[in-house]
């Protein structure tokens, strides 16, 4: 008969709940209710839903996702003040350094240089992305000084020792070479990745602006390194960094609709996939 | 939250400070808001590890992107916002992976047995966790935000990036489809004794 209902369904109860059924249909509902103890009941147990989601504690952040996100905000904080102190300076540099400068922004202050002493000199600019990169020759680890942004003067210590266990280009950080990169150097900080810290690091070297041509690796180690790592994906960036206290190489390509990112320790090779860590970013 | 009665900058300006240079005055906002920041990024992804790159994700976001902060909301749910989405982008980016469906019930049991034992109960957060799970992600964003963090349905809606009227539908859904699984934790009888569809009408 008209004007009777049968029970209410979970569904349309909640949604009289959350006050999305009015009018005619809700006056029915309501009416419903007021006669009918099953629905009264279900209705209950919806409110309770509600109810005890609200008495759920939240859960704490555990410290060491604390410590991480502390990182992470420490090193924005460095790269944020290093960025204010290179527009600051930047009138003092040279008028060559201006003219890169403006064409690449802020990029020059971060740009990485790696000088062992008898280095080669390696401009790669892959996918777009400028990165001056200098490599030792095959079977020889590359140094890993670098004008950093997000590294604290203190792993500058650390990624001395570390490359130092690369043999005699170990003294090459406080005595870089004479090269036209060197000139880019605006700082002598490390720039120290962790896994905590790599998908930030590497959307923010993304975000830099590009410059443009082919990218160019003479090292053929790294060369057979990236070949077996990335394939013929096109390269977007190499850059040696200090992962995890260890002297490393991030390499980024893009792979389909994504960038994958490896970070390839001092073995990789074309015959060994040393890889320390790896991410996909959209 | 802020108070004022103990002269503690309110969220609004330390998150000025941090624009004019304040190099502690994010970080001070986000030890503020960290616990409820990781909850909402937790229950959104359920995953710690997933949560924690979100959050991170969400953090470097709203610090760079402070000096875009309007005011038209309250901080809060500007943050609030960030880490939701950045939660939600994570969950689109592993939509690739086995994911639970709605209403699964052995994926349920499955998932309640590795957290706990269920008979217990002893822990009502982790078989409330767990039940979150069945969820579609954006049924359980809003039943996060508007029933366990508090927002108010506007609130929501601004965090959501939705209509209020949206916001009261993902939640109302999410409440009848969470019901089968947590009525237990009420206290009251087995919601499924009385709940199941095929018992109930329509109007």
């Amino acid at each position: 008969m008209r004007g009777q209902m049968t029970h209410l369904d979970t569904d349309v109860l909640a949604e009289f709940r959350a006050g999305l059924i009015t009018g005619r249909r809700g006056v029915k509902i309501t009416a419903h209710l007021a006669g009918c103890d099953r629905c009264t009941a279900l209705d209950d147990q919806l409110a309770g839903v509600s109810a005890l989601l609200a008495s759920v504690p939240a859960p704490p952040m555990p410290d060491s996702v604390a410590q991480r996100l502390e990182t992470v905000l420490a090193a924005e904080v460095s790269r944020k003040n290093y960025a204010e102190r290179a527009q600051v300076d930047r009138p003092g540099e040279s008028a060559a350094r201006d003219q890169r400068a403006s064409r690449r922004g802020f990029r020059l202050a971060t740009w990485r240089v790696l000088v062992p002493a008898a280095a080669a000199v390696v401009l790669l600019a892959g996918g777009g992305y400028g990165l001056s990169l200098l490599v030792g020759g095959p079977g020889s680890p590359p140094n890993y000084t670098a004008a950093g942004s997000a590294a604290s003067s203190a792993a500058a210590g650390s990624a001395a020792r570390s490359a130092g266990r690369g043999g005699p280009a170990a003294a090459a950080p406080s005595s870089p070479a004479p090269t036209a990169h060197s000139q880019l150097k605006s700082g002598n900080h490390v720039v120290n990745v962790s896994a905590a810290t790599l998908r930030q690091h590497v959307e923010a070297e993304l975000n830099q602006p590009r410059a443009s041509g082919p990218p160019k690796v003479t090292s053929a180690q790294l060369r057979g390194c990236i070949h077996l790592l990335a394939g013929h994906a096109p390269l977007v960036l190499v850059e040696s960094v200090q992962f995890e206290g260890q002297p490393a190489t991030i390499i980024v390509a893009r792979t389909g609709q994504d960038y994958t990112a490896w970070v390839a320790g001092l073995d990789c090779s074309a015959t060994s996939s040393d890889v320390l860590h790896s991410i996909t970013l959209p | 939250m802020p108070d004022a009665g103990r002269d503690e900058p309110s969220d609004q300006e330390l998150l000025r400070r941090h624009v004019a240079g304040d190099t502690d005055a994010f970080g001070d906002l986000f030890r503020r808001h960290r616990d409820r920041l990781w909850a909402v990024a937790l229950r959104t992804v359920c995953d710690p590890e997933e949560a924690a790159d979100a959050l991170q994700d969400a953090m470097v976001s709203a610090f760079r992107r402070a000096a875009d902060f309007r005011g038209e909301s309250a901080v809060t749910t500007w943050l609030h916002r960030i880490v939701v989405n950045a939660s939600l982008d994570r969950l689109r980016r592993r939509a690739a992976r086995p994911a639970l469906s709605a209403g699964d019930e052995q994926a349920f049991e499955a998932l309640v047995a590795q957290d706990g034992d269920p008979a217990r109960a002893a822990d009502t957060r982790l078989d409330v966790d767990a039940a979150l799970r069945i969820l579609p992600p954006p049924q359980r964003a809003a039943l996060v935000v508007v029933d366990m963090l508090g927002f108010s349905v506007a609130d929501a809606a601004a965090i959501l990036d939705t209509s209020p009227g949206t916001v009261k539908s993902r939640c109302a859904r999410a409440r009848a489809r969470l019901l089968p699984y947590v009525a237990h934790l009420q206290g009251n009888r087995s919601a499924s004794e009385s709940v199941s569809p095929a018992q109930g009408g329509d109007t």
